[in-house]
């Protein structure tokens, strides 16, 4: 359970840039990274302890989202997914090579004082650490599900995911909502690598290791679905430790795999999505 | 007059003498010899190979202080092998745009089979210091070469010493030891875990309690696997981890508060690399690790000329990055040395002359970097007995030497392991 906290954590943003903006980002990942590096270099330089950090990596990536819709995202929104993929796999290798060339590729680690700390209950061992984590996933996917819902910012990103053309006749300013929803979906993943920073080796492919599993947790929860992400997270999670521990590591992504496809294609909107929302990118 | 003729004498001597010494130290080299270095520069095993060309470079240097290849000032044209793909594509490109005859590289068994097939087609000799995929070697390809243990060799050595030093320790006959095999599931993994595994298995009769593969690349948790393993109460934990893998497995066994006797690695990834030890510090104490010689390493037990080149290895590597080698420095710095010994013998690229000199060396071990000997199969495959390797601990966040007791100061402890908080 704790580990689908970290993927809804990871997953939670993508399925709103998704959702909304109907944008495979395969740069996902390397902003993951981005956020694991402030981590690290924010313990190293100042000793900041990742659950201070996280405070400081929401705004920061905010404007990072803002500045890489602007220069980068902005300009292929009304492409087809083909350029839409080639940009974002693009980015994601600049941003990797960037940071290969700034920090070198060696394996960096955090060691706040809480990483060895472990919770018991019976016989069963949680690691303080993974346990924020999720906490901080569900509270996190619970306020975005709040602000979709009853803010009218909310309201408008959901519209402009419904019908672009609509909205913009309704007078919507869709490129707002789309600058709004990246850097929003930034700033929630620039978190998640900032608080699994911990937990995992800090290096330039860092964010490899969870990216497509994130496409998995969000196709399985429903396109644009925060509370389905977080749902799928937990089934993805689950599926992977119950294979682990009965037929092997090396089976684990056999069986979601083989569950994410029995979605495609028996309920593509994904497992909590509404039926036909896949045609309308919600 | 015989002032003048005495100090004639010495201005001549001073000359000739002074001579001698500089062809020896800094010959005027006689133009360039261009080889084509493959290594992973970028992406994900970008970590390992930078390192690796830094020893190769720390070694080119060397050797041109020493009267360079065939006369002439070695040097690199560097293309960047981020994957089996791009391997093949830029051994390609430096074979039919820059013109080289020879390649070496490429650190990794995901790497070194593609771009050795590329040079084998062209003809072209292809020198790798790594790789450990034991299906390197037996592709019949003429002109290609390891100068590197491969991996049967690690998994032969890594039963040999829980055989023969732990076993002994743990007051336990080899038949009785239960073992569990856990490995990353590339060609370098299982190469060794299953030679391991047979070996234990054929000649010591050790139960098997656990097979295991994974791949590292998208593992996030192996709290399954601890606990499975928890349950099969090994005694020793064969883990050949090649990345962060490591680090995960043994934060989280502490989490879970798995006790075993020992665990042993081989090769300069994972458990063997300098990262394990800065991730955890004194809770890596006790890891072994199959490896080339570091701190407590003998120089006195290699040959005199092994003793020269260690030792001005070692001090070169100190002198660029503050630090005893790596594994990948000393892997790829032994290797560069070896091309360079060969090439001193066939004086050519010519590859039926450079394999004629290839099969003629025979040095025995303690001769070479890491107190290497040299003596190649009709395989191109240096023999395993002459690449000698040695058992490293972590040991107060340093990995050092601990086995074969004669190449080293300094003695294994922690075995059997204690509870996690003992091993101070």
């Amino acid at each position: 359970m704790l580990l689908g906290g970290i993927y809804a954590l990871i997953s939670v943003g993508l399925t709103l840039i998704f959702g909304i903006m109907r944008v495979v980002n395969f740069a996902h990942g390397e902003f993951l990274m981005l956020g694991m590096y402030l981590a690290f270099w924010a313990f190293v330089v100042f000793t900041a302890d990742p659950y201070f950090v996280v405070f400081v990596a929401i705004p920061l990536f905010f404007v990072v989202g803002l500045v890489v819709y602007g220069l980068v995202m902005r300009g292929v929104i009304h492409a087809s997914h083909n350029v839409q993929i080639f940009t974002t796999v693009g980015l994601s290798t600049v941003l990797q090579n960037v940071a290969l060339v700034a920090w070198s590729g060696d394996f960096r680690f955090v060691r706040p004082w809480h990483l060895s700390t472990v919770l018991r209950a019976g016989s069963t061992i949680f690691n303080l650490t993974q346990v924020v984590a999720s906490l901080i996933a569900v509270t996190l996917t619970l306020a975005l599900v709040a602000f979709m819902k009853w803010t009218h910012a909310g309201r408008v990103m959901r519209a402009t995911a419904q019908d672009r053309d609509a909205a913009t006749l309704m007078g919507i300013d869709t490129d707002r909502v789309y600058r709004l929803t990246f850097a929003i979906g930034i700033a929630a993943v620039g978190a998640a690598g900032v608080l699994v920073a911990p937990l995992y080796s800090v290096y330039p492919t860092a964010g490899l290791q969870f990216v497509l599993l994130s496409y998995v947790v969000v196709v399985l929860g429903g396109l644009g679905d925060m509370l389905g992400a977080m749902l799928g997270s937990l089934i993805v999670a689950a599926v992977e430790v119950a294979g682990s521990y009965l037929f092997g590591a090396a089976w684990k992504e056999i069986f979601y795999f083989i569950l994410f496809i029995l979605v495609l294609v028996f309920r593509p909107a994904g497992l909590f999505g509404q039926r036909g929302a896949e045609t309308l990118g919600v | 007059m015989p002032r003048l003729v005495f100090t004639m004498i010495v201005v001549a001597l001073t000359v000739v003498v002074g001579g001698e010494l500089a062809t020896v130290r800094g010959q005027a080299l006689s133009g360039e010899y261009r080889i084509g270095v493959l290594e992973p520069v970028t992406g994900p095993l970008a970590f390992e190979g930078k390192r690796h060309m830094e020893g190769l470079e720390i070694v080119r240097d060397l050797i041109n202080e020493r009267g360079g290849v065939m006369g002439k000032k070695l040097v690199f044209t560097v293309a960047d092998a981020t994957d089996p793909t791009a391997a093949a594509s830029e051994a390609n490109r430096l074979i039919t745009r820059e013109g080289v005859k020879i390649i070496t590289g490429t650190f990794s068994s995901r790497l070194c089979g593609a771009a050795s097939e590329v040079a084998a087609r062209h003809n072209v000799i292809y020198w790798e210091s790594s790789c450990v995929d034991p299906r390197f070697n037996k592709r019949g390809l003429k002109h290609v070469y390891r100068t590197e243990i491969d991996a049967t060799g690690f998994g032969w050595y890594n039963v040999e010493f829980i055989a023969k030093h732990l076993a002994p320790r743990l007051n336990l006959r080899p038949n009785q030891i239960k073992i569990a095999f856990l490995s990353e599931d590339s060609s370098y993994g299982q190469g060794v875990t299953e030679s391991a595994r047979q070996r234990a298995k054929t000649e010591f009769g050790m139960q098997e309690v656990m097979l295991e593969y994974y791949n590292w690349q998208t593992l996030n948790d192996m709290t399954p696997t601890i606990l499975k393993m928890k349950q099969l109460n090994p005694d020793i934990v064969h883990h050949i981890s090649f990345s962060n893998d490591g680090v995960l497995f043994w934060r989280q066994a502490k989490e879970q508060n798995f006790l075993f006797k020992a665990l042993v690695h081989a090769g300069a990834t994972g458990y063997g690399g300098s990262d394990f030890g800065k991730a955890l510090g004194n809770d890596a104490n006790g890891v072994f690790a199959l490896l080339e010689p570091g701190p407590g390493f003998r120089l006195e037990a290699l040959k005199p000329e092994g003793q020269a080149i260690e030792k001005a290895f070692r001090d070169a590597v100190q002198k660029r990055t503050g630090t005893y080698p790596f594994g990948a420095h000393q892997l790829a710095g032994s290797g560069l040395w070896l091309l360079k010994l060969v090439l001193d013998r066939s004086q050519s690229d010519d590859p039926e002359k450079f394999r004629a000199a290839v099969m003629s060396l025979d040095l025995p071990v303690g001769s070479m970097i890491n107190g290497w000997g040299v003596k190649f199969s009709e395989l191109g495959q240096n023999a395993n007995e002459r690449v000698q390797h040695y058992m490293l601990q972590w040991q107060d966040g340093q990995l050092v030497t601990v086995w074969p007791e004669e190449f080293s100061t300094l003695r294994a402890k922690w075995i059997p392991l204690g509870a996690w908080d003992q091993r101070k």
